[in-house]
This record gives C-alpha cells, structure tokens and sequence, in this order.
C-alpha cells in the first residue's frame, strides 16, 4: 500500500464516522438559551439604548439649537470671561527668571508666592 | 454559491425560524467538532448550544465574504476555544495536577459499545484525541467535516500549505490507530 492509499483509507474512514445523535430538542434547547441571554443582554445591550434614545437626543439638539436666546456665541463669550476672571497668568518677567529647584522646593513647602 | 444565503439573511432580519432551520442544518457538524476538539472531556452538546446562542448574537455582522458554513466553524472554534482554556484555568485552580489533561482515554475503560457504528465512533475518537490539537482540528475539518483546504486555511489563518502538512500528518499518526477498525472489517 502507498503513502497515497493509506492516506485515502484514512480519509474514508473519517469521513464514514457515524453522525452524533443529536437530541429531538436540541433546537428547542437553543432557542431557549437566546431567549434567556436576550432577556438579560437586552437591558445592557449599549446599542440598543442608544437607538431608542436617538429620537430623545435629536429633540435636545433642536431644542438647544432653536431655543430663543440661545446661542453658541453667547455660551462661549461668559465661558471665556469667567476663565479670564479666575486664571491670571503672572507676569511675563516670572517665566523668564532663573530659579534653583532648592528655591522651588522651599517655595513649595513655606507656601510662599514668589520662588526667586 | 452559499446554500444558506437566503436563511442567513432572513435570520439577520431576525427571523428565529429562518434560524431554527439554519440549526438543523448544521446542529450534527458543531456537535462532531465540539466533540473532538473537547476530545470528549466536554460537554459536546451544551458547548453547540453556546455555538449557536453566540452566532445569532452575531448573524448581523456576517457580511458574506465566506459561506455561513465557514463562518460557522470559526465561530465554533472560538467559543470550543475560550470555553477550554477556562476550564483548564479552573482545574489548574484547583487540582494539583489535571488527571485527566493530556490522557488518551483508556480503550479498555470504555462503556461497552451498543452497536458497530457506535464502536466505530469511540475508536475514531480515541484515536482523533490521541493527536495533537492543531492535527486534530485540521482533520476534522477536512475529513470529518468535509471543508475545503482553502476553506480551513482561513478559518484557521495559516498558508494552505501549511494545512496540506497537518492533514497529511494527522492521517499519518491515525493510520495506526485506526487499524482496529480495518481489522473488524
């Protein structure tokens, strides 16, 4: 026998394995599985959320576009000036001066506002 | 031509009758691969009812670039994969050692065969078990699953030449064993 025929013995015989007996109500068992997941998978599926609040987020983006008084031009105007009231970059001449990280580091533990 | 195409998209519809027949049609070939690839430690037909749960959590990106077959067995695969290598972390957890891991089931220790093609069955699964995995998995593709080279190269994601070698030497080793076979002829 050649390397050729023992390899199609082979596969024949594979081939002629007898077929699992698969039980009457396996599909019955499978549907009942995708029921059971889908119950639990629905309420944290993301994606599903997602879509049924589509038409909710839509709504809020007319609202938020069509509202009168309302525009992105004011929004953006106090936001700037409340930034600009509460951040107050020092001095352009403190960002130049030459400091030793010793004076940086007593700075940091006295609390003092100036390290020079 | 894909057999399946018009079940696959009427499922991807949502239509679980569509699916149920998709069920029926492949339910024996998911059960044979989950059997061997478990070599039989598993339960074969509780992993092919995890197959199918998580191909209908799927079906909808299937985008038909292979046959609903081939998609299948990957899917197969996956789920038979991740399901062993999470019971081989529990039982590493808690045993010492696996008894049973990297055995050959014991021809003797079998139960009693009912009919010729059941003790036609146990031998061709002990000698599928005997092999290593990736023989293993490329021979039942080929042989007991009727998949073509390419078909597995894919599924698989190695060269097909790379496949013609596991085929050829899993038939190698399983001549041999199949011997007892050939002898009750």
């Amino acid at each position: 026998m050649t390397e050729d025929d023992d390899q199609a013995a082979v596969a024949a015989l594979l081939a002629s394995t007898p077929p699992p007996d698969v039980p009457a109500d396996f599909v019955a068992r499978v549907n009942a599985r995708i029921d059971a997941t889908e119950g639990w998978l629905g309420v944290a599926d993301f994606r599903l959320w997602t879509l049924r609040l589509a038409p909710a987020a839509v709504v809020l983006a007319l609202i938020t576009v069509l509202w009168p008084g309302t525009s992105t031009g004011t929004t953006t105007t106090s936001v700037s000036t409340a930034a600009a009231d509460t951040f107050r970059p020092a001095a352009q001449d403190d960002w130049q001066q030459e400091v030793s990280s010793d004076a940086l580091l007593v700075a940091a533990l006295t609390g003092a506002g100036h390290a020079r | 031509m894909d057999p399946d195409r018009a079940l696959v998209e009427a499922a991807a519809g949502g239509s679980r009758d569509a699916f149920d027949e998709l069920v029926r049609r492949h339910q024996s070939a998911v059960i044979t691969l989950a059997r061997v690839l478990t070599s039989g430690k598993g339960d074969a037909e509780d992993l092919a009812q995890d197959v199918f749960v998580r191909a209908w959590r799927s079906i909808g990106s299937f985008r038909g670039d292979s046959t609903f077959r081939t998609w299948l067995h990957r899917v197969a695969i996956n789920v038979i994969r991740t399901s062993q290598s999470r019971q081989g972390r529990l039982l590493r957890m808690f045993t010492a050692r696996g008894r049973d891991e990297g055995t050959v089931p014991d021809p003797a220790s079998g139960e009693e065969p009912v009919d010729a093609a059941l003790a036609r069955r146990q031998v061709i699964d002990r000698a599928l078990a005997a092999l290593p995995e990736e023989l293993r998995v490329a021979v039942t593709l080929r042989d007991l699953q009727g998949l073509e080279y390419k078909e597995i190269a894919v599924l698989l994601d190695v060269p097909i030449g790379t496949v013609e070698s596991r085929i050829f030497r899993a038939r190698q080793k399983l001549k041999p064993l199949l011997q007892e076979i050939d002898d009750r002829r």
